[in-house]
């Protein structure tokens, strides 16, 4: 909290919570670039209007929520989309050199690309942005039972792509 | 309900991305945006802006899924098939091999940058280009892709990557424009 102000003050806001919004972002847009752009565009959104923002129940899915938005309208703005010819069909791996410059795990990426949207969204804000179960379904405007189911599902998926491999990798 | 060992590696990544814009340029940005707010006439003009966007978009969306040609036997992770004239059919069923794919593009003559997983190419700049001109580069409501090589402007390349908006559809195919450079769309 900003000293002498009622509300939290942005500053430290901006300061504790944005690296866990811009990772939020990442592994939904895919370029650091992008997610940095788009984040701090969010941000700037939210000082803008940070007397509501700063009493939303969950300030953080706040930003992602607007910054994933303005990717979407900046997306369809400049391009077109068709569904792949089996949607259900993603890569298990990135191929060999298909490695990202940037920091995430290939792995976790093609992993989070696999779920269903409403999955990654509850993953998203239960495990990167740390949020309750209640701020997770008032964020996404869900209950709180659907929440717990998305994210079962969700961690199933991942644990079979994701822990076997890194298991492996313990020596005995 | 969530394990420690997912909890872990999602934590490690977590703690490998950092924003370095400063918070200073983020509220240098939030002053603008208020005081544009403050100004009836521009809120009203990016209002238009917006619906005129939209409108766009409902024009660029594929109406259905037609009824397409029958898929190739051999199952591919993607199939690119050049006809007489030169237009090239994409279809991608998984996201695999970008690399493979923009080979097979750039030798069919299209300069092209494919990126599935990861960071677009830092020389990849959008090309400024109307609803027309790119209705004219990509044909038809695929699947597949339809590229009309002969249609690129000068200086224009195709750019695909994953998208993840198609209503549907959790991942889609995104296509547009770039500039053609050698660091982006080849030599």
């Amino acid at each position: 909290m900003g000293v002498g102000t009622k509300r939290p003050d942005f500053a430290d806001f901006y300061r504790r919570s944005k690296d866990e919004c811009l990772f939020t972002v990442l592994v939904s847009v895919g370029d650091q670039d992008t997610a940095q752009d788009l984040v701090a565009e969010a941000f700037a959104r939210a000082w803008a209007s940070w007397r509501t923002v700063s009493r939303h129940p969950a300030p953080t899915a706040w930003v992602v929520r607007t910054a994933l938005n303005a990717h979407i309208s900046r997306w369809r703005r400049s391009r077109r989309e068709i569904p792949l010819a089996d949607p259900g069909a993603i890569a298990d791996r990135p191929m060999a050199g298909e490695a990202p410059g940037g920091p995430v795990d290939p792995r976790l990426m093609a992993a989070l690309m696999r779920l269903p949207d409403r999955q990654r969204q509850v993953v998203a804000l239960r495990l990167f942005l740390d949020l309750d179960t209640g701020r997770t379904a008032a964020a996404l405007g869900i209950a709180p039972g659907t929440v717990q189911a998305h994210l079962g599902r969700a961690i199933a998926a991942l644990r079979a792509d994701l822990v076997p491999e890194r298991q492996r990798e313990i020596p005995s | 309900m969530i394990d420690d060992d997912l909890l872990t590696i999602v934590r490690e990544q977590r703690s490998k991305v950092r924003m370095t814009t400063p918070v200073e340029q983020v509220i240098g940005r939030g002053r603008a945006l208020r005081a544009r707010r403050r100004l009836p006439g521009l809120a009203a003009g990016a209002l238009a802006a917006a619906g005129a966007a939209a409108l766009a978009v409902t024009a660029l969306l594929p109406a259905g899924h037609q009824a397409g040609r029958p898929l190739p036997a051999q199952l591919a992770a993607w199939t690119v098939t050049q006809r007489a004239g030169g237009t090239i059919y994409v279809t991608v069923r998984q996201l695999r091999d970008a690399a493979g794919l923009q080979r097979r593009l750039r030798a069919d003559g299209v300069p092209a940058s494919v990126t599935f997983f990861g960071r677009e190419p830092r020389a990849c700049q959008p090309y400024p280009a109307d609803r027309a001109v790119v209705g004219k580069v990509f044909g038809g409501h695929g699947p597949p892709l339809v590229i009309h090589p002969a249609a690129l402007p000068s200086g224009a390349g195709v750019q695909l990557n994953p998208g993840h908006y198609a209503p549907g559809a959790p991942i889609a195919l995104a296509f547009g424009l770039v500039r053609a450079s050698s660091g982006c769309t080849g030599p």
